[in-house]
């Protein structure tokens, strides 16, 4: 059952149990969205929860008083619904609350009526002091709805919600366009990883020519991007290449540091879980890694007490102890002419450079 | 550690395309370490019609370190030796790179046979004879391929009967053809 399943975990590229998982490692199997919180009882996410708040389809079981289970759900359903509608305005006019209701039945009903009967006992609440109300914006929306199916359909007494068209679910407020700006957002940028992630599965890397993300363990399942060029490895073959030993007289810039198809020199590598399509998202790619290694104190550095060979151009965060980052010394150079001139970074190049002029 | 799963992978692509390239690449051992490349001589050069065996041996670093290619089939090319058959190939050095496969390497020794660098010789008797007598160096290479790299050679009988008809002396030409090692050309050579 469950292998038809596809593993949550294998479609973020990251399943360490392999072909061990008992789920499916099948793009073409549905991944399984149903809240496990909201079966439970309540899902504190409510309406915003990701995941599909759909009723329980375990047997009814015959464990519960036989008398109230087989007359609940029609009296609730009659009682609670019966005289609910949707006002000229969307808005679910409350239902008339009967006080009789004891609590010593709430457990004999369902989670997914308990959660509408404790919303009905807030909504009825509201009835009484009815100027507390001000906005509908302050109504939440049919949960069911917003999971993809609502199964009281047109008369259901709740809002429902406007449709996403990202993942086709009623899950939009119609008052709140904050949160509906937020989930359109999000469900865009989910949308496209997913995307994006598919679309690498096909990739294969040109040195072990296997697909990058099919390897056999977690920390191989990464592309390996080189910065100048648009040629894909796996993060494990490409840096086995650049860290090899240039014993056979290859020469570390021309040989090594470039990329083994186009030999363009890059001098970094960007690991990365998915391939990129455009250079936009590349550079999303290489910044967000860049910002990453940036909160990261440099081992080098080691707060000031260290010496780091990388200097100033290094990726990793470079403060003292104190939190204090360090400080770029300018260079000022007297020019024959008299002119003061700021150097910023002093490279043996450039001299070599100038060297080769003379 | 050699990538055998690259190596496999290799070997099947190379398969599939063997009549189209007629390049092939076979395993000597089970281990995938030693095997056996063949190039047809490219056309319109001395080695046409020539099948050349070439030895590979892969490295430990494979495919981060070139595979190691040496010439079976004895070759008469201003940058494999003739002697042991060693190749002068940049990419088979330092300009390795872990992209290339074994059938683009032979593809690249298959193209230096078509185009000689005698500046950057591996056997100086052969460039100098490329650089000073080019038309001998062309009868040669010739020879070489009908020899040694032709699929089909005649039995040593057949060489016989041919020269004979040539008009030799039976008992001179048996002699003469085993002290060049068969080869029935540099037997004619001596004869006349």
């Amino acid at each position: 059952m469950s292998r038809r399943v596809l593993c949550k975990f294998f479609a973020h590229g990251a399943c360490l149990k392999g072909e061990h998982c008992e789920y499916s490692h099948d793009w073409n199997d549905p991944p399984n969205l149903i809240c496990t919180f909201y079966q439970k009882g309540v899902c504190a996410y409510g309406s915003r929860c990701r995941y599909d708040h759909v009723k329980v389809s375990r047997p009814q079981s015959s464990t519960a008083s036989s008398s109230i289970t087989e007359q609940r759900p029609l009296v609730s359903d009659d009682v609670v619904f019966g005289n609910t509608g949707i006002t000229s305005n969307g808005i679910a006019a409350a239902p008339e609350f009967s006080p009789s209701r004891s609590p010593s039945f709430i457990p004999s009903i369902p989670a997914w009526n308990q959660e509408q009967q404790q919303y009905h006992e807030f909504v009825g609440d509201d009835d009484v002091s009815q100027s507390r109300i001000t906005s509908p914006a302050e109504i939440p929306i049919c949960s069911f709805a917003a999971a993809g199916n609502c199964p009281r359909g047109e008369t259901c007494p709740h809002i429902h919600g406007d449709l996403c068209s990202t993942c086709g679910k009623h899950c939009l407020h119609p008052f709140r366009p904050e949160e509906r700006a937020e989930h359109m957002k999000s469900c865009e940028n989910k949308q496209k990883h997913l995307e994006a992630l598919k679309r690498s599965q096909e990739i294969e890397c040109s040195v072990c020519l296997e697909r990058v993300l099919s390897k056999p363990t977690a920390a191989e399942r990464k592309f390996g991007l080189l910065s100048e060029c648009d040629h894909p490895f796996c993060i494990s073959c490409i840096r086995n290449w650049r860290s090899s030993n240039p014993t056979l007289g290859m020469d570390v810039n021309s040989t090594l540091r470039a990329c083994p198809i186009c030999r363009k020199l890059s001098y970094f590598v960007i690991p990365s879980v998915i391939w990129y399509s455009t250079h936009e998202e590349k550079m999303e790619i290489v910044d967000s890694y860049k910002a990453k290694l940036k909160s990261i104190d440099c081992k080098h550095f080691d707060f000031g007490d260290g010496n780091c060979p990388f200097g100033t151009s290094c990726f990793y965060k470079h403060a003292y102890r104190d939190g204090r980052l360090e400080e770029v010394v300018l260079r000022h150079l007297g020019a024959a002419d008299g002119d003061t001139v700021i150097a910023k970074d002093i490279r043996l190049s450039d001299f070599l450079a100038s060297m080769h002029l003379q | 550690m050699i990538d055998f799963a690259r190596v496999q992978k290799e070997l099947v692509e190379c398969g599939k395309d063997a009549e189209g390239s007629g390049i092939k690449v076979t395993p000597k051992s089970d281990n995938l370490v030693l095997l056996l490349g063949t190039i047809p001589g490219p056309i319109g050069t001395p080695y046409e019609g020539g099948v050349f065996k070439i030895d590979i041996t892969l490295p430990d670093g494979y495919p981060f370190e070139p595979p190691k290619m040496q010439f079976s089939t004895k070759v008469w090319h201003p940058n494999i030796s003739s002697q042991s058959g060693a190749i002068c190939l940049d990419i088979l050095k330092d300009q390795w790179s872990p992209a290339l496969t074994l059938k683009t390497a032979l593809l690249s020794v298959q193209a230096l046979l078509s185009a000689p660098q005698p500046d950057d010789p591996q056997d100086a008797v052969v460039a100098q004879q490329y650089l000073k007598d080019y038309q001998t160096f062309v009868n040669t290479a010739r020879y070489w391929t009908e020899s040694f790299a032709k699929p089909t050679s005649l039995g040593i009988e057949d060489k016989v009967q041919k020269l004979v008809e040539m008009g030799f002396p039976e008992a001179q030409v048996r002699n003469i053809l085993e002290a060049v090692g068969g080869d029935e050309n540099l037997a004619l050579e001596r004869l006349l």
